[in-house]
């Protein structure tokens, strides 16, 4: 029974690391870049759905959607002003762009809401008790397992059926070809952080529900965790996101209950770098064989 | 005759190599016109200064009489103008009917009808139509980007050497399109490597070197100036 409880909380841990890698990965597939400061995005979301709620009494369902509105165009601002300009620069440059990207939002909230944690409402209260309460299955927990189902299904066919999305990934495969066909690179990019943005807010929601303290720094970490869950799943695939990020949260739950509470991250993170060692390119990366 | 692409003492600079200098020549409605040379000549270079995926320092491109010299890469296309690019790049990933639809990208209708002529023009696409275009032959990769580009029905088709890397009965058999599609009434501008059979089946050609226009004339009179047969030819 503990096996599964360990299980159940991975799986919606996992899923918010999944919701956070998938706007990684996309990005990357696209941008071919790492935007470190994607986790901070998701800060963001969280501090503007929790002012939302708490400060403006606005209902759950609009702060989150406000949330996801200020983190849209936040990512669009960010790609315009500060990767746009870079987009021929060698890619450490854009690196230490974002690293500073990252700062820069870190430590205007820290500005603007100040270093004191906020106690934030989960947006769904609640449990399940089963097995006489042997075995309890928070709401928010389904809700995000639920949530994260629906983003992957809505992003693969998004990307799989539609003009659109067809068009990402023409440009995500060669972007001077993609102009031949008349695809507007620069707008596809800040659609895909556009998209990669909302998402964050999504997960920023879901993530200070789960764990109501809300930091300038919250989003760093399970940041990090998300970057790694891109890589292992296979960098660039949705699919892989998905998988890599379940995984990653039931392997540190699973740690976090059987072995150490301090060591669960050193754990998840070892196990990673056995993994990549193994398969470079991640558990459904392509190593990409080009014809010539 | 009207001329329906001219391009005007352009000059193309990657850094401090100076690609193409000073080029002019034009492609007059219903021609095919052909730019050949040796490697490294700059024939890439001014097809993709034509897209606007590369940017002349001078001059001016004009296509139907309209400048595009400033027209951003992804708005080339839906003015008629189609590029088959060097080395084909057509998306490796995607299926061979998505890489067609990606073709008619910024076409508004008449997809089905598209579709339907670039498959009677190769029949083998079809049979294809749900492969990845990665695992196509290198033959089968050519027509794709050929069909690709026939998509967005362009008044213009520019192909950048279409016959590298093909078996002689492939390269015989990319010809015979060109040709049939310049009988349909496409004007073709077309690079090659293999003189030969560019200049066989040209109206007109002018011949590239580092950068410069050398020679210019009919299909014929190139085919049997002394110069280009020793140079271009084989002797
Ligand atoms: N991206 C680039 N950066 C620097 N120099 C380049 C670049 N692309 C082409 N060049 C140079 O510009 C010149 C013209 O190249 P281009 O590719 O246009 O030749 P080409 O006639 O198409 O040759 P090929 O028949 O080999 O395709 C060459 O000297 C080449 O080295
Ligand atoms: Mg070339």
């Amino acid at each position: 029974m503990k096996f599964l409880a360990y299980l159940v909380s991975g799986i919606s841990l996992g899923s918010i690391y999944a919701i956070i890698a998938l706007g990684y990965t996309m990005v990357y597939g696209i941008a071919k870049m790492m935007n470190f400061a994607h986790g901070d995005v998701i800060m963001v979301g969280g501090y503007i759905s929790f002012i939302a709620a708490n400060y403006w009494g606005l209902p759950t369902v609009v702060s989150i959607v406000i949330a996801m509105l200020v983190c849209t165009m936040l990512g669009i601002v960010i790609e315009g002003l500060a990767y746009r300009p870079l987009r021929s620069a060698p890619s450490l440059a854009v690196l230490i762009t974002a690293i500073g990207v990252s700062y820069f939002l870190q430590n205007s909230a820290l500005l603007i809401w100040g270093a004191n944690p906020k106690a934030y409402t989960p947006v769904v209260s609640g449990t399940l008790r089963l097995f006489q309460g042997q075995l309890s299955i928070s709401y928010v927990s389904m809700v995000t397992v639920a949530a994260c189902i629906i983003i992957m299904i809505a992003l693969t066919l998004f990307t799989s059926r539609t003009r659109m999305g067809k068009a990402m990934r023409a440009c995500s495969e060669d972007k001077g070809a993609a102009q031949l066909m008349g695809i507007n690179v620069n707008f596809t990019i800040s659609l895909t952080f556009a998209i990669g943005s909302a998402l964050a807010a999504v997960a920023g929601v879901l993530l200070c529900s789960f764990s109501p303290t809300l930091m300038p720094t919250t989003g760093s970490m399970p940041g990090i965790k998300a970057f790694t869950a891109a890589v292992f799943g296979g960098i660039g695939s949705i699919p892989g996101a998905f998988l890599g990020g379940i995984l990653l949260g039931v392997i540190e739950s699973l740690a976090r209950g059987y072995i150490s509470t301090q060591l669960s991250n050193s754990i998840v993170f070892a196990v990673l770098i056995i993994i990549l060692l193994v398969r470079p390119a991640g558990l459904l990366g392509k190593n990409v064989q080009e014809k010539v | 005759m009207s001329t329906i692409l001219k391009v005007n003492s352009i000059n193309v600079y990657y850094g401090n190599i100076h690609a193409i200098k000073d080029i002019s020549f034009e492609v007059n409605e219903g021609e095919i016109v052909t730019l050949i040379g040796a490697n490294g000549a700059g024939k890439s270079s001014a097809l993709n200064t034509i897209t606007g995926l590369l940017r002349s320092k001078t001059g001016s491109i004009e296509f139907n009489g309209e400048n595009i010299s400033h027209t951003p890469a992804y708005r080339i296309v839906s003015k008629g103008l189609a590029l088959v690019p060097e080395g084909r790049r057509i998306f490796q990933q995607m299926t061979v009917k998505e890489n067609l639809d990606m073709g008619a990208y910024t076409g508004k209708d008449g997809f089905e009808k598209k579709l339907e002529e670039v498959y009677t023009q190769f029949p083998r696409l079809k049979e294809r139509e749900k492969q990845v275009a990665g695992t196509l032959s290198g033959g089968e990769q050519q027509m794709l980007a050929m069909g690709r580009a026939l998509m967005s029905s362009p008044k213009l088709l520019m192909l950048d050497e279409p016959s590298m890397g093909l078996a002689p009965i492939l390269v015989e058999q990319i010809f015979d399109i060109i040709s049939a599609l310049h009988k349909k009434g496409t004007t073709i501008l077309l690079v090659e490597q293999n003189a030969q059979a560019a200049l066989a089946v040209a109206d007109r050609g002018y011949v590239l070197e580092t950068g410069k226009i050398v020679t210019t004339g009919t299909g014929d009179e190139l085919l049997n100036s002394p110069a280009i047969k020793k140079a271009y030819l084989g002797g």
